[in-house]
């Protein structure tokens, strides 16, 4: 078969197979354009998980009749106007996006721009365009696509359930309103009640509010802010305090000059930062932007600027996984009013107990024929000793009222311990509300604080092995490491290079006892290439740091004095991360008076 | 400072202060033993807020001083000294370290302020008298079995000690229960101790006072207001706190009018149980007494393993009776009865069981059935 161009419509077809790939992407490309255009709200609305239909209206500038004419066409935008594709200030700038989707779909445009002296449309069916008519509209572009993939039944055949589709939709819709929260976002699907994100401030608040509108109420009490700078890049957000997490990444959102993307540094980077307090498989929830100068990254990567490259991603990274640290040790005595308002939500008032209660007819109850003591109540000892009478020895009550709190105690963070209840929990008041204190984990991580902060200062003891051990790696992994040899030996590794492939290691940490170092130094090179950093390492030796924090600490069921609890509370407020224990659990809630006012009904 | 002393007295006196030492401390202060060097006496201090222990010892006194060091640590090292070791314990005041010689061993120990160190001893007492170590002995021995260990009634967490009785029959009375057996031991009422306040003795105080008169001495000085005793024996003195509650009015659990008297051997009725015990499971201990006339059969059903009986010839003349006990709880009295011959009075199977040595009268135990 000889060799022949391929028509226009084909190739529009085969652009549109990278660009669109679902739904979603439409959604995606649309709202792009209507950000770009300088709306200030966008309305999104869909039907059939977008197969149906799709229309994305806005306020922005609109087109002329001349623009109208070109968008349409491929390789025509309006978005790159040197031609210098290192210079990208606009979400979009490809210029595929509309005829791809006109290629593959019934595309409808209506938009009027303030030049005009009314509104445009045109339709492109299937790749088929019409004439461009007059139409009525008052501002903005409103854009259609129905029937998506018609024209490319093979594709049709790919997309998931409807359900699916919607979810996707809805995942891309939240990233940019994420990222524009001075925009405003009016949301609409079939048979669901239609989603409004008003617009914010421009500003920390107002993304904060934004994000706590799509990420839950829980994100805005349970955020920190972060904000730093360095050589034209700035890292700024709001993350999760360590109490506040998922089992999986999918509430982690990075946006790079305000597109989101999703990058693996991000999840990297973010591991780091939190290695400290969370167990490996929890992810906390949060939201990175990344501004930057347009020519240290390169959005031009993926055909749907899902993935950018930096050039000096180290920087990035280091610099992100500061700022969170920073973050972090900063609001580490936050607790996480997760718990807290966990408790208030289960609180219920209490029942009265109702007059016949039957459990005194059952046979687990002593006769009380002949018991001449009142037993009512000491008969339900539990399982063991149901069967056990026990005389009348008064009624439960813990002892509670001993410790009249100083006033000077009262206005510290943590207030003044009042009680130990159930021999693990210290009440504690504050001027305005109530602390209680998870007395094991929170001295735990007070020893664990203490430990590390000796590792710091006097090193990790190293044993000399009496053979060195020689590990074969693969090559590029073996350099990796003996590059990182340094680094390694501050950790108490030490290593050196053994010839091409090969690693002998001549002294290991003394702390982790018996070392497999063939496994640690596989894991430590597969964790190298993947995130450049020697995390394993460090997180093996603050696992047994974390192990004898535990077992030098206080335990549950030791009862202690007033004096004791409040030293406790005091050494808690000193301590960096005291809000959370070595596994990311807090180590104390807050309840506020007007929680507790709320419980009663007072306010 | 400077003290010279010998190892074993060392190692001794430590070992009764260094017990008390919590080892796992929210305040840095606590984990520490106060030592006091003065007048050729060595005196060794520690307390974990509720109950302070000191004792001194004669010692070669150079200059004067006090100082804390870690209780835990300093106990290990005057331990693992060879015996019949002389120890130098030296301080200077500028640097904040003791140090510990003996022979061409060294040790130099990081050391608290003194100032920071807890002083419970303070404060008057209004009653103070004087017990043979034999009857304290005797007192808390007999009594400690029974203490409840139920957080939420705290007030039962200790042995109440009180004046009973009026005049010639007034007697000093030590009272546990934990709600299903009641342990009461007296003591005729020593002199000084009339108008005591009625005083609850914490559970750890108890263990405490009980390791210390083992040691053999023979009288014990008791001095108490009513927020804190104190235990003098030998040269140990040990304060303690009480616990701040209301010990229920545990007379009317006493069944003065049981009319069913069940006399038997201590030694083989507590043989018995144990016995038939052994095929009781964890949890349901219940122990069945079936009474006859002059005898009486002990069984255990476990429906997981199998049953067990045993019959004991027995002093026993009113109506057949059944009734079930925690077989944990009848050895734990029967371990108090001192006499050849205990006797057990009862009324029903769903009421308190009085069980009283029949030599001595000064103990008496009530113990509360179960349904079997």
């Amino acid at each position: 078969m000889p060799v022949r161009q391929l028509s226009e419509a084909v190739v529009n077809r085969i652009a549109a197979g990278e660009v669109i790939e679902r739904p979603a992407s439409v959604v995606k490309e649309l709202a792009e354009n209507a950000i770009d255009a300088g709306a200030t709200r966008v309305e999104i609305a869909i039907d059939g998980g977008g197969r149906r239909l799709i229309r994305v209206s806005d306020d922005g500038f609109g087109m002329t009749h001349a623009d109208l004419d070109l968008a349409v066409e491929r390789h025509a935008t309006s978005k790159l106007a040197e031609d210098d594709l290192l210079d990208i200030r606009t979400l979009g700038f490809r210029g595929e996006a509309l005829p791809s989707i006109g290629s593959v779909a019934r595309l409808s445009i209506t938009t009027r721009h303030a030049g005009e002296p009314h509104a445009w449309a045109l339709s492109v069916d299937a790749g088929e365009r019409s004439e461009i008519k007059p139409a009525a509209l008052a501002a903005g572009t409103r854009v259609e696509v129905r029937d998506l993939f018609f024209a490319t039944p093979a594709r049709l055949k790919f997309l998931k359930s409807d359900r699916a589709e919607s979810e996707a939709i809805r995942d891309v819709v939240r990233r940019l309103a994420m990222s524009r929260p001075e925009v405003a976002f009016t949301f609409l699907e079939e048979g669901r009640s239609p989603v409004t994100w008003a617009a914010a401030l421009p500003g920390a608040h107002g993304q904060l509010a934004r994000l706590a509108d799509i990420l839950g109420a829980d994100f805005r009490e349970n955020a920190v802010e972060f904000d730093q700078g360095r050589e034209g890049l700035r890292i700024q957000g709001f993350a999760a305090l360590p109490t506040l997490t998922r089992a999986n990444s999918l509430g982690q959102y990075l946006f790079v000059n305000g597109r989101p993307v999703r990058d693996k540094l991000l999840i990297g980077a973010v591991r780091g930062a939190y290695a400290d307090y969370l167990p490996r498989d929890r992810y906390p929830l949060l939201a990175v932007f990344i501004t930057l100068d347009p020519h240290e990254v390169d959005v031009n990567v993926h055909p749907a600027k899902a993935e950018v490259r930096f050039r000096d991603p180290g920087l990035v990274r280091s610099l992100l996984v500061r700022s969170l640290q920073e973050a972090l040790m900063r609001d580490g005595q936050r607790a996480a009013s997760t718990g807290g308002s966990a408790t208030i939500a289960a609180f219920r008032p209490a029942l009265q107990p109702r007059r016949g209660w039957d459990w005194r007819r059952s046979t687990a109850r002593p006769d009380p024929r002949g018991m001449p003591l009142a037993t009512r109540g000491n008969t339900a000892f539990g399982f063991a000793e149901v069967a056990q009478a026990a005389f009348d020895v008064g009624a439960p009550s813990a002892n509670v009222t001993l410790h009249e709190p100083a006033s000077a105690t009262l206005d510290q963070p943590l207030g003044a311990a009042r009680a130990q209840v159930h021999e693990n929990y210290i009440v504690a008041q504050t001027r305005d509300g109530l602390v209680i204190v998870d007395q094991h984990a929170a001295h735990e991580r007070i020893v664990y604080e203490r430990l590390k902060a000796a590792l710091d200062k006097t090193g990790v003891a190293r044993q000399i092995l009496l053979i060195p051990e020689i590990v074969e790696l693969d090559e590029a992994d073996a350099e990796r490491l003996a590059a990182r040899a340094g680094e390694l030996l501050r950790f108490g590794l030490a290593i050196e290079a053994f010839g091409a492939g090969a690693i002998a290691v001549r002294e290991t940490p003394s702390l982790l006892g018996e070392v497999d170092a063939r496994a640690l130094l596989t894991d430590l090179a597969q964790h190298m290439a993947e995130w450049d950093e020697a995390l394993p390492l460090e997180r093996r030796l603050l696992h047994v740091s974390a192990t004898m924090a535990c077992h030098g600490s206080v335990r549950s069921g030791r009862r202690l004095k007033a004096e004791e609890m409040n030293a406790l509370l005091r050494e808690m407020e000193v301590t960096p991360n005291s809000g959370q224990c070595n596994h990311g659990r807090p180590t104390y809630v807050e309840l506020k008076l007007t929680d507790i006012e709320r419980l009663f009904g007072r306010t | 400072m400077k003290v010279t002393v010998e190892r074993s007295a060392l190692l001794k006196s430590l070992g009764h202060v260094h017990r008390v030492v919590e080892r796992r401390n929210t305040i840095p202060i606590l984990a520490n033993v106060l030592i006091q060097a003065e007048n050729a006496k060595l005196a060794f201090r520690a307390t974990d807020l509720d109950l302070e222990v000191t004792e001194t010892i004669p010692a070669e006194v150079g200059p004067s001083g006090a100082t804390t060091v870690p209780a835990q640590m300093f106990y290990e090292i005057v331990r693992k000294l060879p015996e019949g070791a002389q120890i130098v314990l030296e301080a200077s005041g500028d640097r904040a370290v003791l140090t510990i010689r003996a022979g061409r061993a060294r040790f130099t120990l990081q050391t608290l302020p003194v100032s920071d160190f807890p002083d419970l001893a303070a404060g008057d007492m209004t009653h103070s008298f004087k017990v043979s170590a034999a009857d304290l002995k005797r007192l808390i021995d007999k009594a400690s079995f029974a203490i409840s260990t139920e957080e939420t009634r705290y007030y039962l967490n200790g042995i109440y000690l009180h004046a009973a009785g009026a005049a010639k029959a007034a007697t000093l009375r030590a009272v546990a229960t934990d709600g299903h057996r009641l342990a009461q031991v007296e003591l005729p009422l020593p002199a000084g101790a009339d108008g005591m306040p009625g005083i609850i003795i914490p559970r750890k105080t108890v263990g405490e006072v009980q390791r210390l008169i083992e040691d053999g001495e023979a009288e014990a000085t008791i001095e108490l207001s009513p927020g804190k005793i104190r235990f003098t024996i030998g040269d140990v003195v040990l304060t303690s706190k009480l616990i701040d509650g209301t010990f229920p009015d545990y007379g009317r659990v006493i069944p003065l009018g049981n009319n069913k008297e069940l006399v038997v051997d201590k030694a083989e009725f507590e043989a018995a149980v144990d016995r038939v015990s052994t095929v009781s499971s964890e949890r349901g201990r219940a122990v069945k007494l079936a009474l006859t006339a002059g005898k009486l059969t002990l069984s255990v059903t476990n429906p997981d393993s199998g049953s067990a009986t045993e019959e004991l010839e027995v002093e026993y003349e009113s109506d057949p009776l059944d009734i079930g006990f925690n077989s944990r709880y009848l050895l734990d009295i029967a371990a108090q009865i001192e006499g050849e011959t205990a006797v057990l009075r009862l009324a029903d199977p769903g009421s308190p069981t009085l069980i009283q040595d029949r030599e001595s009268k000064g103990a008496l135990y009530v113990l509360m059935p179960m349904r079997v």
